[in-house]
């Protein structure tokens, strides 16, 4: 047996099997969570993270080789990366989320509880979609404010 | 004047003894990575000194070499022992601690990390220090015909092997733990814990050559 081989084996004891098995039981502990009205999210979205350990870790790999291995900037791209694959993939599939959540909340909510706040959710959602925007409006405000107040 | 034939087998003896040390040291790293920490290592600690004695038991021959280019004459006796009874000892220590030290000692030792690895659990610490311990002693056989295999015979073989190592970890090791930090993460964010740091650290561990490369360009 090799040092290598055996830590090969623990990852991927511990990414295809003992997440997946947990996975059920974070599920659980999002439902009692939210039978008690607790928050539950990180319970269940962990429950969906158990299942795409693999598909996670390809994800870092694809971000690590988006430069030659002996690049110096190999780093910062995988971190630009990273930051481009949340800010323009999974920010716009939130904001989906979101449209949805305000359209139940004003939908069927508001009836029962007038005070339900569902602009919250639109407001939401266009944030996730004006990330890049948000962004470049706080980049032109630092440039401007470099001039110095006149 | 010519060497007494007993020195020349007392050289060969030390010489040929000198994987059997390797080993032993090996095993002692193993020790020592797990009361260091198991998933990092002390600079200057215990680790570090067994992994440097290791190298230099492996390559013990090369390094002899320097004391030519010293000009001091270091001739190595050639051929094999001469006297037996120093053959019959050199054979049975390298007997003792291939079949006892790392074919039985380290395999026990081993398992002993698995149990303190729950204990670990059970007591509010962490499993995988104890864990990589144990695949680190489980490995010492492996590890030593890697090491081995690194062995350019140089005058630098030393530093070639440390060299070889850090490639074996950045290439090999590292990728892998990588796999590790992700599923530390999910599970950290499951359970309400700091992700970011370990996702960082993911990224790194799949770029330490990357950040090694932008060391070296700071520095130039």
């Amino acid at each position: 047996m090799s040092f290598n081989q055996g830590i090969l084996n623990l990852t991927n004891w511990a990414g295809n099997v003992i997440l997946p098995t947990l996975a059920g039981l974070f599920f659980a502990i999002a439902v009692l969570k939210f039978a008690r009205s607790e928050p539950y999210a990180a319970a269940m979205y962990g429950g969906f993270l158990c299942l795409m350990a693999s598909g996670l870790l390809r994800a870092m790999e694809t971000f690590a080789s988006q430069r030659a291995w002996n690049d110096p900037d190999v780093y910062w791209m995988s971190l630009v990366s990273l930051v481009d694959w949340i800010c323009n993939v999974l920010m716009p599939v939130y904001a989906g989320l979101q449209v949805a959540a305000g359209a139940l909340r004003m939908g069927i909510v508001t009836r029962i509880h007038p005070t339900e706040g569902w602009l919250r959710h639109f407001v939401a959602a266009g944030l996730c979609l004006l990330l890049s925007g948000l962004v470049r409006l706080a980049e032109f405000f630092v440039v401007r404010g470099t001039g110095g107040v006149t | 004047m010519a060497a007494p034939q007993l020195l020349n087998d007392i050289i060969q003896v030390l010489l040929q003894l000198a994987p059997a040390a390797s080993l032993v040291a090996l095993v002692l790293a193993g020790i020592s990575l797990r009361r260091e920490g198991g998933t990092t290592f002390l600079i200057g600690g215990g680790f570090t000194k067994w992994m440097f004695w290791v190298v230099v038991f492996a390559t013990l021959v090369p390094l002899v070499g320097w004391f030519t280019s010293f000009g001091v004459a270091t001739p190595l006796p050639s051929g094999g022992i001469g006297t037996s009874w120093l053959s019959s000892f050199q054979s049975d220590v390298s007997s003792f601690v291939t079949n006892f030290i790392v074919g039985r000692m380290a395999t026990t030792l081993a398992a002993y990390f698995v149990l303190r690895a729950i204990l670990d659990t059970a007591s509010g610490g962490h499993p995988l220090p104890s864990i990589l311990a144990a695949m680190f002693l489980l490995g010492t056989q492996t590890t030593y015909s890697l090491i081995q295999s690194y062995n350019t015979g140089s005058q630098f073989a030393a530093a070639d092997v440390l060299d070889s190592l850090w490639n074996y970890l950045a290439g090999t090791i590292m990728p892998i733990a990588a796999g590790l930090a992700i599923v530390g993460a999910i599970i950290n964010f499951a359970t309400r814990r700091p992700v970011m740091r370990l996702v960082a650290v993911a990224l790194a561990m799949l770029c330490v050559s990357g950040i090694w490369k932008l060391v070296l360009s700071m520095e130039a």
